[in-house]
């Protein structure tokens, strides 16, 4: 029975029990099931069109060939012009919507006159919202439609991130607001030389979110963006989609192979990787952020 | 009376302490304003015949009649019964497995090993259901990989995608695929939260593991489940969108015709009415409400965890004096 005084940590240098074993088994045929559609996509993006009707699952490429990349890139027009108006979109979306969220995130963690009505009528939101046609056509009264600006104001604000930062900056210590309000500093000074420093992780995490939420933004830009020039990443990829998969229902089986070759799933795959690869890239890195971020305020709401 | 008078003097000088919050709150509350309340003005439309001419504010008035003829529009209704089978569906398929993935992780050997499995759980989070579709497709359509892996094996295809009800169970999977490890997170920092020394009690009293998961860790999460189930109750209205629309084809697109993919339809389609439309939308949204105020009452009476409250918080008045 000696066993029993043990505690539950110390049974981290023990064998394996038949629990570890199963815990093990499962969640490492999770990861499999995670990673075999990437693996998939990689496989078939090296494969040339032929190979891959014959045999539409392997798990190294059949006939390697770099024929769909060189396609990809040879057509890149629409490619960069998406590359470009996506980095355009992000980058002022996440620093201007950033900027409003943090400011208001640390107003709702404070106190003062008509808190609650503001505060409700920022939850409400969440839950109650004109829908599809009136926040259309309030976009076009304002003159916005097909421009980018439209894009970046309809979705600057999250009201779930203002409400996970005011949790976030409210679980701060506050002997130094109220040292640094005896000295004399004003709210402002507070926000910008006190707040703002010492909740650093937490702005970078949510700069995450807002970006990679505004990297895969796809329905208001397809709604909105009419002109071939302004189209985002995503939509660029739905096009490429759209027309592979007609292409391949309109091509007659004695058509020209090579055509036939070069446009296919490889293709599709092609451009699907080279859209999420900068986030493939940079994710296993900023992991631990994104963890960190949701962790801040989802416990308490 | 002059006590009033005092009052509204204090109120006007904590109003004036606060002149830099209401500053900081400006820019907000403009983008709230503009992109949130005048859009949700805009739900008037609802009991208009909308006349582009005349917009919005300008259209005829005709009362309730978009919303009568929600209920004479088969498709509509359709829309309607298909929304609340599929999330109560989605609830059943996809709101436990973040929990057992959670309480799995925990468990799991090795710190290393279980940050590498953590970020490659989490990852479908972060690309899109346009991506995500076009990886699940090329696997499973009727010249897909694992179709070829069924008929080699001496198995008849299926048509994951072609038939109605293969194509739901693909949603749900697919749901679980993109979203199960990020789910799992909020899980695992409350089991973080757990104190150790309940652990160390229940091995003295001999507690196998399983019992400890079952009492300790699954009873301590009781308070952060009913959050989650709160938030999934109240999103029963959406039946995830961004996934049907990505997903969906031509063979199913009526089996998981939901209301907000209806009114995509309908907006987009040969003859579209605003009028119509907006309502099916404000329908939605008042059921959407309606539901999440009931679920955040029934969570409150069960474990007395609300997520929020709309009764004011009672402020020490003692201490202004």
């Amino acid at each position: 029975m000696r066993n029993h005084l043990q505690p539950r940590v110390k049974n981290k240098h023990k064998k394996w029990t038949g629990l570890d074993l199963f815990t093990f088994v499962v969640l490492t045929l999770v990861v499999i099931a995670v990673l075999i559609p990437f693996w998939n996509a990689i496989v078939i993006s090296f494969t040339t069109n032929s190979a891959y009707v014959d045999q539409p699952f392997s798990f190294w490429p059949k006939e390697f060939t770099w024929a769909n990349y060189i396609l990809l890139l040879e057509n890149a027009g629409g490619l960069l012009i998406g590359y470009k108006n996506t980095i355009i979109i992000s980058v002022i979306g996440t620093v201007a919507g950033m900027l409003v969220m943090v400011m208001a995130a640390y107003v709702f963690s404070r106190e003062f006159p008509g808190k609650r009505f503001f505060f409700l009528a920022t939850i409400f939101t969440m839950y109650f919202g004109g829908g599809l046609i009136p926040t259309y056509l309030n976009l076009k009264s304002l003159d916005l439609l097909n421009t980018h600006a439209g894009v970046i104001l309809l979705t600057l604000c999250s009201v779930y991130h203002i409400i996970i930062m005011k949790n976030g900056f409210e679980s701060t210590p506050k002997d130094l607001q109220e040292a640094a309000m005896i000295d004399g500093a004003t709210d402002m000074t507070i926000f910008w030389k006190v707040m703002l420093p010492l909740q650093k992780p937490l702005i970078a995490t949510f700069s995450l979110f807002t970006f990679v939420d505004l990297w895969n933004d796809w329905y208001w830009p397809m709604l909105i963006l009419t002109d071939n020039k302004k189209v985002v990443l995503q939509l660029y990829l739905r096009t490429i989609i759209n027309s592979v998969n007609s292409m391949l229902e309109g091509i007659s089986v004695s058509e020209d192979a090579a055509a036939l070759d070069a446009f296919g799933a490889g293709m599709q795959m092609a451009a699907l990787l080279v859209v999420i690869l900068p986030v493939m890239c940079v994710y296993p890195f900023l992991q631990k952020y994104f963890v960190k971020g949701i962790m801040v305020g989802s416990v308490k709401m | 009376m002059k006590q009033k008078q005092n009052r509204f003097v204090t109120l006007l000088r904590e109003i004036w302490k606060a002149k830099y919050l209401y500053l900081l709150l400006i820019p907000f509350l403009a983008w709230l304003i503009m992109f949130s309340y005048v859009p949700m003005s805009g739900v008037v439309l609802a009991f208009k015949k909308f006349n582009a001419r005349l917009g919005i504010w300008g259209s005829e008035w005709i009362g309730l009649k978009h919303f009568q003829r929600i209920f004479i529009t088969p498709a509509a209704v359709e829309a309607i019964k298909n929304t609340i089978t599929l999330s109560l569906q989605r609830i059943f398929w996809e709101f436990p497995a973040p929990i057992l993935m959670a309480l799995l992780i925990t468990e799991l050997r090795g710190d290393r090993l279980k940050k590498v499995y953590q970020t490659i759980f989490t990852f479908p989070h972060f690309i899109s259901w346009v991506v995500v579709s076009q990886l699940l497709t090329v696997l499973f359509s009727d010249a897909g990989g694992v179709n070829m892996l069924l008929s080699s094996l001496g198995f008849d295809k299926i048509a994951f995608l072609a038939d109605g009800e293969f194509f739901k169970s693909m949603l749900f999977i697919t749901a679980n695929w993109k979203e199960m490890g990020w789910a799992a997170i909020v899980y695992m920092a409350a089991i973080a939260g757990i104190d150790p020394t309940l652990y160390e009690a229940a091995s003295i009293d001999g507690a196998t593991r399983l019992k400890q998961i079952w009492h300790i860790t699954l009873s301590s999460l009781k308070p952060i489940i009913a959050i989650q189930f709160i938030l999934k109750v109240g999103g029963i209205m959406n039946a995830g969108f961004s996934q049907i629309f990505n997903m969906r084809n031509a063979a199913v697109k009526s089996a998981v015709q939901i209301i907000d993919s209806y009114i995509y339809d309908i907006t987009f389609g040969a003859k579209p009415d605003y009028g119509f439309s907006t309502a099916v939308g404000l329908f939605k949204s008042l059921i959407n409400f309606a539901l999440l105020l009931f679920a955040n009452w029934l969570v409150g009476r069960m474990t007395g965890e609300k997520m929020f409250s709309f009764k004011k918080e009672k402020v020490k008045k003692e201490v202004m004096k």
